[in-house]
């Protein structure tokens, strides 16, 4: 028969499995809030909002999978919240300098640096539900079901949300920048 | 997948967040461990019956038995109001009866007088047989 264990001892136990879903979770939490609020300290703070919350719920949830769909639904769920309360203002797509992209991390760097920079310029103009969608598939590569379980709604809104704004960023590169970056 | 949406990828591929973040992050939450628990209001209340001698729980013992005993109070008052004023709606119905058989009683006395008097034969015949031609409405009101 186990002995109980003692309270102080348990909550070491938690916390010790809990830094270790934050080391694993922290880059998908707070990349998923940078690239939507565009903001490195409110993503910052969001993150850690985040995984606080994960934190008093953390008994509740049942495997590493629950615990990824959970991180990536109240990461979502938050920043459409933010959005809406800090009521941040749309930044015309012509009045961001060229340097206003985010910095890339100094271990990884993309293919075409200006090109990244300028999408992720677009994506930002994106709406809210629209730009959300697009980090879901090309930052966590999730297909249209799954971006539809996370944010509640049917799959095949997600799909049409996808196409247009997939249409939309292509265009805006096409206009900017010219034919050869799209070619299929 | 196109080579746009390959961009796109390589553009939102995942970012490492500042240095520290993960130690900001359980540095709150081992803070939140240690703050004591805070205390419900059902919390509190349901001790009552986990401790119910403890002197933190007289207040709430003393809470209670003033909203029973008010219970009682107000349930017995309720009663007493509630018989009064059916005791009145009775009374009034009695009394309404009462003047109800009274008309009706010296409805039927007159009555009777009157068959009393059509059977002791002093009728006179104008009444029992009357012109045809007189006022019939002087009849009826001398009938009544």
């Amino acid at each position: 028969m186990a002995e109980p264990v003692p309270a102080e001892e348990a909550a070491d136990v938690a916390l010790g499995d809990f830094a270790e879903i934050v080391r694993q979770h922290q880059s998908m939490v707070f990349s998923m809030a940078l690239r939507f609020l565009a903001d490195p300290p409110a993503a910052e703070e969001l993150a850690q909002d985040v995984f606080m919350q994960l934190h008093a719920k953390l008994n509740t949830l049942k495997s590493p999978e629950h615990v990824v769909f959970w991180l990536r639904k109240v990461t979502s769920h938050r920043c459409i919240d933010r959005l809406r309360h800090s009521r941040v203002p749309q930044v015309s797509l012509d009045d961001l300098p060229e340097s206003a992209g985010l910095e890339f991390s100094r271990d990884v760097q993309p293919a075409d640096p200006f090109l990244s920079r300028r999408l992720q310029q677009l994506v930002r103009s994106l709406p809210a539900k629209a730009r959300l969608m697009v980090i879901l598939r090309y930052q966590e590569d999730l297909s249209a079901e799954d971006i539809a379980g996370i944010l509640d709604m049917p799959a095949a809104t997600v799909k049409s949300h996808l196409q247009r704004a997939l249409a939309m960023l292509r265009d805006k590169v096409v206009r900017t920048m010219g034919e050869v970056r799209t070619d299929t | 997948m196109t080579h746009f949406e390959d961009e796109l990828k390589d553009a939102l591929r995942r970012q490492k967040p500042p240095d520290g973040f993960a130690d900001r992050v359980l540095a709150r939450a081992a803070e939140q461990d240690s703050r004591p628990a805070k205390r419900t209001w059902l919390d509190s209340w349901l001790n009552i019956f986990a401790q119910p001698f403890a002197p933190a729980n007289l207040l709430h013992w003393a809470t209670v038995a003033a909203v029973a005993a008010a219970l009682v109070v107000g349930g017995v008052h309720y009663r007493n109001v509630h018989v009064q004023r059916e005791r009145a709606q009775g009374e009034a119905a009695k009394a309404r009866l009462l003047l109800a058989l009274r008309i009706a009683g010296s409805k039927l006395q007159l009555a009777k007088a009157r068959v009393d008097q059509i059977n002791s034969g002093q009728v006179n015949s104008d009444q029992r047989h009357p012109d045809p031609n007189s006022d019939p409405t002087a009849n009826q009101q001398e009938r009544e």
